[in-house]
């Protein structure tokens, strides 16, 4: 089988309803589905919520997961477990997915920035290197990519610093920064790491990385078909990433906690989407990356299928973790697939329930991780990547 | 005015300098090498590297340019001790301090410890009295062993709470690597179960308060035993640990080894060390260990030199808390709010209390920041701005030095900055100010407490 090299995380934070993305539920009860119908896509007998137009064009781009399901219903702790595929406790924090594939693969990486990017913001609720330390740290990015020029701070540098500048500015640098401990001592060998960071950290500043983050390099008809949104220009800042080689991006899409209002949320929230992530897909498949790319996009749990229509949800739904829905693609995975049915209310699996270790395990499988290898620790504990499991649940029935 | 103070600025060099012993063999000999402006010929720090040392270590700031010139041109005897008893009385010591005892005591909401935001304050509030009050580590020890109660009214049961393993061997664990100096991985199982004990009627249950927990003993409480031992009978054991613990905040870890006990009273404790030679030494030769600034107290620098730009806010519980951007990055209670900044520089994640969570290496991810960033680059042109635009060229460049390294410049750097303003024309005016701040906040002596 062949690695994937790349994955592209689209986390869609707080939770994402199950019923207004990939598994429309159009003949429930009002109560359930809101009145709301699904769409036929181009796949014969594969729907989607009716939200979701462009990616029902593209389906034979991506599968769908309809039965992923645990029992965590707070965010800290689902999260935890989607990511780690572990639960939370006993004295160490696990390493996120990103931070363990990105790691595995910096050998055969030669980028100027961490093997390990992460678009806008980190999800701040946990540590996503753990007890991998510092070393595997994301460039979190900051900045607005949907803007006129998207600044990563501290890689794209401030408006107005031109190469000549900078290039003054370290010269006057190394006549100014003139105190030297004496030879031999501990504060030597800690202004020589100074020296040599900075040596690197100049290598990088003058080379190529500032060009990756530069979306006007890209045709204003290619910005347009991802959506001039947060969402649509972050995506095609993940496919340069991707095109410079980056193993590992997550795009952290806030917004999806939708406990109030959920509809008009849904709606807003699922129409930028349907467009910024039809147009990635179907950019990485014209480019030849899609099938060394793995794609998916899911968050923490799905929401509950019983629509809150009185105050103070005024239409809501809540935490469920019991069934929800995950769309992967690329990198190894089948495209116009659908894994697992639910129950007529989107509320439990009927068919093939999908735990978060079959579906992390099924990642790192494509990248050509052994889920049951080892995992490197500062500790010197013997810990394997996931808790061992049987590999019966990973998701080998749409493997390429 | 500020003519005045540049003018004394070179006699009160002068003067410190004419001080030091000379022979007149040695002045025959050699033309006298220009004096160094960190270290005096006898490998002790010069006044301008102390006052930035003590202010970092007991304020945990830099000193404003005002500050440093009244230390360093004001010439008297006894500055150096009035310095540091004005410091250790000031809020900017409790609330520095208060922030290095939280990261050893965990002090977070979220995840894996959880004491969530209410507890946090409360805890936090415990711990900034007892380094204000000059409180003694044992009688504070002793307040959060024996501790019963609410985790919103009664602080120290926060202690309890603070571990992800509320079990009496988390509680052994954290016990001794708090009173002992022992990490968990470094403590024998006897002793584990022997302290353990102590805890086996320990509970802790919920109330219908969200968040709200209450720490009892059911059955007969062992505790007050457990502080006989360790803050009577085997006091050396934790006297050592304690003053290992701020040896290794001052010295570094390096030098934390040879800890002898001695008092438990807090500010004593770290005024005794401040006060010692071997704190005035120097940095080139005199062998003082030099050490990164800690990530909060670099943010806090950047704002005050050039305007806050820091939005920290605080995702739990719903809705979000945003801290007002005056407030110190330093004074931030919760372990749980953070930055990219902070988490770049190292600032600890209080999930283990281990010392070895803060950062403090120099990497090429920090130092490409701190070329390109533009949030910095913004409060380095504010600053840039503010220091005297109508003042001379000279009044500009001290200005700068002062404000972010404590001292004026040397003739050598002076007479190279004004041979880049002459080659520059009418550029240079402008140009070299806002160049040499960039390169003053990416050199050791702005990024290291040397």
């Amino acid at each position: 089988m062949k690695q994937a090299k790349s994955v592209v995380e689209i986390w869609l934070w707080g939770g994402p309803s199950q019923l207004e993305t990939f598994d429309p539920k159009p003949n429930a009860p009002r109560d359930f589905n809101g009145g709301l119908k699904a769409i036929p896509t181009n796949v014969p007998g594969m729907e989607v919520h009716e939200w979701w137009p462009e990616l029902a064009k593209c389906a034979d781009l991506y599968s769908i997961i309809r039965t992923m399901t645990h029992r965590h219903n707070g965010h800290e702790s689902a999260t935890y477990l989607m990511q780690t595929g572990r639960l939370p406790g006993g004295g160490e924090i696990c390493p996120a997915i990103g931070a363990v594939i990105s790691q595995a693969k910096r050998g055969s990486y030669g980028g100027e920035f961490p093997p390990y990017v992460i678009l806008t913001s980190a999800k701040g609720r946990f540590s996503e290197v753990g007890f991998l330390g510092a070393d595997a740290a994301p460039l979190v990015t900051g900045g607005q990519p949907n803007s006129a020029r998207f600044v990563v701070d501290g890689i794209v540098p401030p408006a107005g610093v031109t190469p000549e500048i900078a290039k003054r500015r370290f010269e006057m640098l190394a006549e100014i920064d003139a105190w030297r401990p004496s030879e031999g001592s501990p504060n030597a060998s800690l202004a020589a790491a100074f020296d040599a960071a900075g040596a690197e950290a100049r290598r990088i500043a003058e080379g190529d990385a500032a060009k990756v983050f530069d979306l006007s390099l890209e045709s204003a008809e290619t910005r347009d078909r991802y959506g001039r949104t947060t969402v649509g220009q972050s995506l095609l800042v993940a496919r340069r990433l991707v095109e410079y080689g980056v193993p590992y991006v997550t795009f952290n899409h806030p917004g999806w906690d939708s406990h109030k209002r959920h509809f008009e949320t849904m709606k807003r929230r699922s129409a930028e989407t349907d467009v910024a992530v039809a147009a990635f897909l179907s950019d990485l498949k014209s480019r030849g990356l899609l099938e060394s790319t793995v794609v998916w996009m899911g968050g923490e749990f799905g929401r509950t299928p019983k629509v809150g229509w009185e105050p103070p949800w005024n239409g809501g739904r809540n935490h469920f973790a019991s069934c929800f829905s995950m769309l992967v693609a690329g990198g190894g995975f089948k495209g116009g697939c659908v894994v697992g049915q639910s129950d007529e209310t989107a509320s439990k699996p009927v068919s093939r329930p999908v735990s978060p270790q079959d579906f992390l395990g099924s990642v790192y499988e494509l990248c050509g991780i052994d889920p049951d290898g080892p995992l490197p620790n500062r500790q010197g504990k013997k810990m394997t990547v996931l808790p061992p499991q049987s590999e019966a649940g990973r998701l080998r029935e749409i493997y390429a | 005015m500020e003519m005045n103070a540049t003018r004394r600025a070179f006699i009160g060099g002068a003067v410190a300098f004419a001080a030091w012993p000379a022979t007149a063999a040695e002045q025959c000999a050699s033309p006298s090498p220009a004096p160094s402006p960190w270290e005096t010929p006898d490998g002790m720090a010069t006044d301008s590297v102390m006052v930035r040392r003590i202010y970092l270590d007991l304020a945990g700031r830099i000193p404003s340019k005002d500050e440093a010139k009244a230390y360093v041109l004001g010439g008297r005897p006894s500055r150096r001790k009035e310095l540091v008893e004005r410091l250790l009385a000031s809020d900017d010591f409790a609330d520095y301090w208060a922030m290095r005892f939280c990261d050893v005591l965990r002090v977070k909401s979220e995840f894996p410890i959880n004491l969530w935001p209410n507890a946090v304050y409360v805890y936090h509030g415990r711990i900034r009295r007892f380094v204000k009050g000059n409180e003694s580590w044992a009688s504070f020890g002793r307040a959060l062993l024996t501790s019963q109660g609410s985790d919103f009214r009664d602080a120290e049961v926060n202690f309890f709470r603070a571990t992800d393993r509320r079990t009496p061997e988390g509680w052994a664990e954290a016990t001794a690597q708090t009173f002992l100096g022992i990490a968990p991985a470094e403590l024998s199982p006897e002793r584990r179960a022997e302290l353990a004990a102590y805890f086996g009627n320990v509970r802790i249950k919920n109330t219908r308060e969200w968040k709200e927990e209450i720490v009892y003993v059911d059955g007969p409480d062992r505790r007050g035993e457990l502080c006989e031992r360790l803050f009577s009978g085997a006091r050396d054991e934790v006297a050592s640990a304690f003053r290992r613990r701020l040896r290794g905040w001052l010295f570094g870890a390096d030098s934390a080894a040879c800890a002898d006990g001695g008092t438990l009273k807090v500010k004593d404790a770290i005024r005794e060390i401040v006060l010692s030679d071997e704190y005035a030494r120097g940095s080139v030769t005199g062998g003082f260990p030099a050490r990164r600034l800690d990530a909060e107290v670099l943010d806090d620098a950047f704002c005050s030199l050039g305007g806050a730009e820091r939005k920290y806010f605080s995702p739990a519980p719903e809705p979000f808390s945003f801290l007002p951007p005056s407030r110190r990055t330093v004074c931030i209670e919760d372990g749980s709010i953070s930055s990219s900044f902070l988490t770049l520089f190292g600032r600890p994640t209080r999930d283990t209390g281990l010392e070895s969570e803060r950062g403090s290496d120099v990497t090429a991810k920090q130092r490409l920041y701190l070329f390109n960033s533009g949030s910095l680059a913004r409060q380095i042109d504010n600053m840039v701005k503010t220091s005297g635009k109508k003042a001379g060229f000279r009044e500009r460049i001290d200005d700068i030095y002062w404000r972010l390294i404590s001292r004026a410049p040397t003739a050598r750097e002076f007479g190279f900055l004004d041979g880049e303003r002459k080659r520059r024309g009418k550029r240079g005016w402008s140009e070299v100010p806002r160049e040499l701040a960039w390169s003053l906040v990416n050199s050791k002596e702005f990024l290291l407490r040397i």
